[in-house]
């Protein structure tokens, strides 16, 4: 038995232990023990990690004519260690203070179950080694997270429902995908698919690869499949939302990178012309990425409930990550696979943080906040990370992997990508600020005076992502680490780098010197601040209003409708076309089903059973 | 590169961006009272009015957001200087590019927001909302300035994007090789340092419903020092990234003097726009002129 089966084991025992000891208050502890376990377990499996190896699990299930079996690779590694990485953190959020709350109303064992169910999953769906492992993986995946999501009342239930069809969808999606392969090729082996793509038509291969795309797409929440995401991941209850949002949907974005890029390969997605010549799957793939980017993120700015602006957010940051993927420079690829790490980072941690704000006040509605940083330090601090993160500026993570996009799609010469990118990287600044400002910022209300800081099992966790964002902004090495021999494995050369610094052709940035010297010049910023004589500090109604008077009876915080300008502008532009294309999908099946009902209802059932029994039987002669 | 002039640089890069900014800022005040038949203030006065607003005896900070927000905008901007190659010093521009300067000049806006956001005053907050809103626009244009200036020179290192400039004379010079560009990019420049019709949200009428509201003594002071790097870094990125930077002071100094010049002289004609209009201005002209400007590039090449 291997360390990749005993890890399999150790998340299997996870989900039992979560069964079992769901109910009790250290059960939590245990939990998170065993997921510190499996990430013990995991670093026990560097050298496939850094070193580009690769373990084959014990683990085979024979079905006819084909074995099943797993496969520990670089990519599957790296995507494990965010998976039992989240799993851990999210584990501690929810094992104290937090999880005592939750069950006063809720179960805390299906929580538990939940989560080490959808660790348990990832980890099969990361490590397959064959189309109907991935298969299997993606439906587990897909169901455990529905788990998750479902659990929050009524309003997690409609949300919930809502994500069905949608993955319902992209799992048919994928079957179809896979049928295709294996009817040209009989065979669901990863190493077969390239050969069978070279006797494939044009048409044959455009609807191969998009129905892979819309497959993956789902997860993603890539427009025009993104409508299900924001409610499912903000009803969830705090831990399993914080989870969802970290890496639930960039199993996507592994599919992605597993399926399209090392085995479809750019050859065929930027080969293949279309019906019209100019358009290659490549084209469709990177316009949904970019649409994915504006659209997320300005809906994002529209949003007053936090947990909506964040799930919206990580719709906009998932388009960054395709964008880099697709764009077939090797150095957005790379800075889309860091902005995997960084993104579950700070999303992370962002999510952690509006959840013990909810814990404290009971709300994570915007207009209905404000003023807590005096209250709520440390969770300020958090956030404040990890907004810079999300906004990608300088010295947080997300700065260098969406430097590293940028940089791929100026070199590649994509310079609408680039564009699209930076504008919405430009709206994230403003609702990135929109959420500091109306929670923490501005005046505290009177209801809130005697809210406190969360308590220490929820801040350990949020300041643990809080040191990942900084430590790997400031050196980016360690997560390139990790990234080139998947980049390897995808067969893509990855970038020069070092432990701070990433060169490239058209100049080079080095994260050691640039933090670093931001961190003199705020030390500088700071010595004249505080050489100039001390300030008094004054109560926060103690401050100009033109001749108003600010009294505790009239208070007021400037957070409804926060960008009153760009939105008289922008607000024509926003019109739910997705809504509408929704709904009239939606009405359209349900008219199909009621029309076949009402056929197979009403008419002669046995004659119709009769006729597919025949048929079916005719087709088996004939094959 | 030796430590030791690494060093040297850091230390004399802000230093000079401050001296030159103070001048910039006494050019603006000047030029803009003399179209109004004014003297002008004093050649002293910039600087004294930073010393004055550090030396008052009554400081009042809304908390310590407050004052991070202050150290922000000026370490900020402090840290940017190092990163903006003047003649005879490169400081840290090896260490980053243009898209990362790019990113580093939006720290300071967001020490300013936060700093703001602290004092609980919802004049205040109004008042970033509107500045916010306006970073939003100049940055299009500006962003596609770089992209532009990155195919033009086939780099986004400044120091290199100076030397090609400079080995190939002025006919290389970026406002001779894309001049629709060089218009788009002084435009943004002269809405970039919120300059009328632009200044919607740091107008003098408009203290009382801006960022500045709660803003006196040293904080101010604080703001007055980053206004002198703005002008300073605004002038000089438009000069490296059009005018060949400059191999001596004497050649560079006056580039960069003449360029502000132009937005300091003509500011004076306008009104002001409501946040949102100025906002539709800007991605009607500068982005449609650089958008133009790319397209000549793209189909030059």
């Amino acid at each position: 038995m291997n360390a990749f089966d005993q890890l399999l084991v150790l998340a299997a025992v996870t989900v039992l232990a979560g069964l079992f000891t769901g109910r009790q208050a250290w059960g939590g502890w245990l939990a998170t023990l065993l997921y510190a376990g499996q990430l013990v377990l995991l670093s026990g499996m560097a050298a496939v990690g850094y070193d580009g190896a690769s373990i084959s699990s014990g683990l085979a299930i024979s079905v006819p004519g084909f074995v099943l079996h797993w496969e520990m690779t670089p990519l599957s590694w790296f995507f494990a260690l965010l998976t039992v990485g989240a799993g851990l953190l999210c584990s501690c959020y929810a094992a104290g203070e937090w999880g005592r709350r939750h069950a006063e109303s809720h179960s805390l064992r299906l929580l538990r179950v939940t989560l080490a169910l959808n660790v348990a999953s990832m980890l099969l769906l990361v490590t397959s080694a064959d189309l109907l492992g991935l298969f299997i993986g993606w439906e587990l995946v897909s169901w455990a997270s529905l788990l998750l999501m479902i659990q929050n009342g009524p309003a997690a239930v409609r949300a919930a429902l809502r994500y069905l069809p949608y993955a319902m969808a992209g799992a048919m999606a994928l079957l179809g995908a896979i049928a295709l392969v294996y009817v040209h090729g009989g065979t669901l082996g990863f190493d077969g698919l390239r050969a069978q793509l070279a006797g494939m038509g044009t048409l044959e291969l455009w609807t191969l690869l998009m129905l892979l795309f819309a497959g993956f797409a789902v997860k993603m929440a890539a427009v025009p499949f993104h409508l299900w995401q924001p409610q499912a991941y903000s009803e969830a209850p705090g831990a399993g939302a914080a989870f969802l949002g970290a890496i639930s949907s960039r199993m996507g974005l592994f599919a992605m990178a597993l399926v399209l890029v090392k085995l479809v390969g750019f050859e065929y997605l930027a080969g293949v012309s279309g019906p019209q010549a100019w358009v290659t799957p490549q084209d469709v793939m990177l316009l949904a990425s970019a649409a994915t980017v504006i659209i997320g993120a300005y809906v994002a700015l529209r949003q007053d409930d936090a947990r909506l602006l964040l799930a919206w957010s990580g719709i906009s940051q998932g388009g960054y990550m395709m964008l880099g993927l697709f764009s077939g420079a090797p150095l957005a690829l790379a800075g889309g696979l860091s902005h995997v790490f960084s993104y579950a980072t700070y999303e992370a941690g962002l999510f952690m943080v509006v959840f013990a704000v909810i814990h404290r006040t009971g709300t994570a509605d915007m207009n209905r906040l404000g003023g807590l940083v005096t209250r709520m330090p440390l969770s300020f601090l958090v956030l404040l990370m990890g907004i810079i993160g999300l906004a990608g500026l300088p010295p947080i993570n997300g700065f260098v992997s969406k430097w590293m996009i940028y940089r791929g799609l100026l070199d590649e010469g994509m310079v609408f990508y680039f564009m699209v990118a930076v504008i919405g990287t430009l709206g994230s600044v403003l609702y990135c600020y929109k959420l500091i400002h109306n929670i923490f910022l501005g005046q505290l209300r009177l209801e809130h005076e005697a809210v406190r800081e969360a308590p220490w099992s929820m801040t350990v966790p949020m300041l643990i992502l809080g040191a990942l964002m900084f430590a790997t902004g400031y050196m980016p090495g360690i997560v390139l680490d990790w990234v080139t021999p998947v980049m390897a494995y995808l067969g893509v050369q990855p970038p020069e780098y070092t432990l701070g610094a990433i060169m490239t052709a058209g100049a080079d940035l080095d994260m050691l010197w640039l933090v670093s010297f931001m961190l003199v010049g705020f030390g500088i910023g700071a010595v004249i601040f505080y050489s100039a004589g001390r300030a008094q500090r004054v109560h926060q109604l103690d401050n100009y209003a033109g001749g108003h008077f600010l009294t505790a009876d009239t208070r007021y915080q400037y957070s409804y409708n926060f960008y009153p300008a760009l939105n008289r502008l922008i607000g024509p532009l926003y019109r739910n076309s997705f809504q509408w294309l929704e709904s009239g999908v939606l009405s359209l099946m349900n008219f199909i089903s009621a029309g076949a009902q009402g056929i197979y209802r009403s008419v002669h059932p046995s004659l119709y059973l009769l006729a597919a029994v025949v048929l079916v039987s005719l087709f088996w002669g004939v094959a | 590169m030796h430590w030791q002039t690494v060093l040297f640089d850091v230390v004399v890069m802000p230093l000079v961006a401050f001296i030159v900014g103070l001048l910039l800022v006494l050019m603006m005040r000047r030029t803009r009272a003399r179209l109004e038949r004014r003297i002008g203030p004093p050649f002293f006065q910039p600087l004294y009015d930073i010393l004055k607003l550090y030396a008052k005896e009554i400081q009042i900070s809304h908390g310590f957001i407050h004052d991070l927000g202050i150290i922000m905008v000026v370490g900020g901007y402090i840290t940017v200087e190092m990163f903006l190659p003047v003649p005879g010093m490169v400081g840290l521009a090896e260490k980053g590019d243009l898209i990362a300067l790019v990113y580093l000049m939006m720290v300071p806006s967001l020490g300013m927001a936060l700093g703001v956001g602290q004092c609980a005053n919802p004049n205040g907050s109004i008042g970033i909302s509107r500045a916010l809103i306006s970073m939003l626009g100049y940055d299009i244009p500006f962003v596609l300035v770089v992209v532009a200036a990155a195919a033009m020179y086939g780099t986004t290192s400044l120091p290199e994007i100076i030397a090609i400039q400079q080995q190939g004379g002025v006919g290389s010079w970026g406002i001779a090789s894309m001049p629709v560009m060089a218009l788009a990019g002084i435009i943004t420049t002269h809405v970039m340092l919120a300059k009328e019709p632009f200044e919607t949200y740091i107008a003098p009428a408009e203290i009382a419903t801006g960022p500045m509201v709660e803003m006196g003594g040293k904080f101010m002071g604080g703001l007055f020092v980053v206004q002198t790097f703005q002008v300073y870094t605004a002038g000089v990125l438009f000069t490296t990234l059009f005018l060949g930077g400059g191999i001596t002071w004497f050649d560079f100094l006056p580039k960069v003097f003449a360029v502000l010049f132009l937005p300091f002289a003509i500011t004076i004609l306008f009104p002001r726009y409501k946040a949102g209009e100025g906002l539709l201005w800007v991605w009607k002209w500068p982005t449609g002129i650089a958008l133009l400007g790319l397209a000549l590039i793209f189909t030059q090449r």
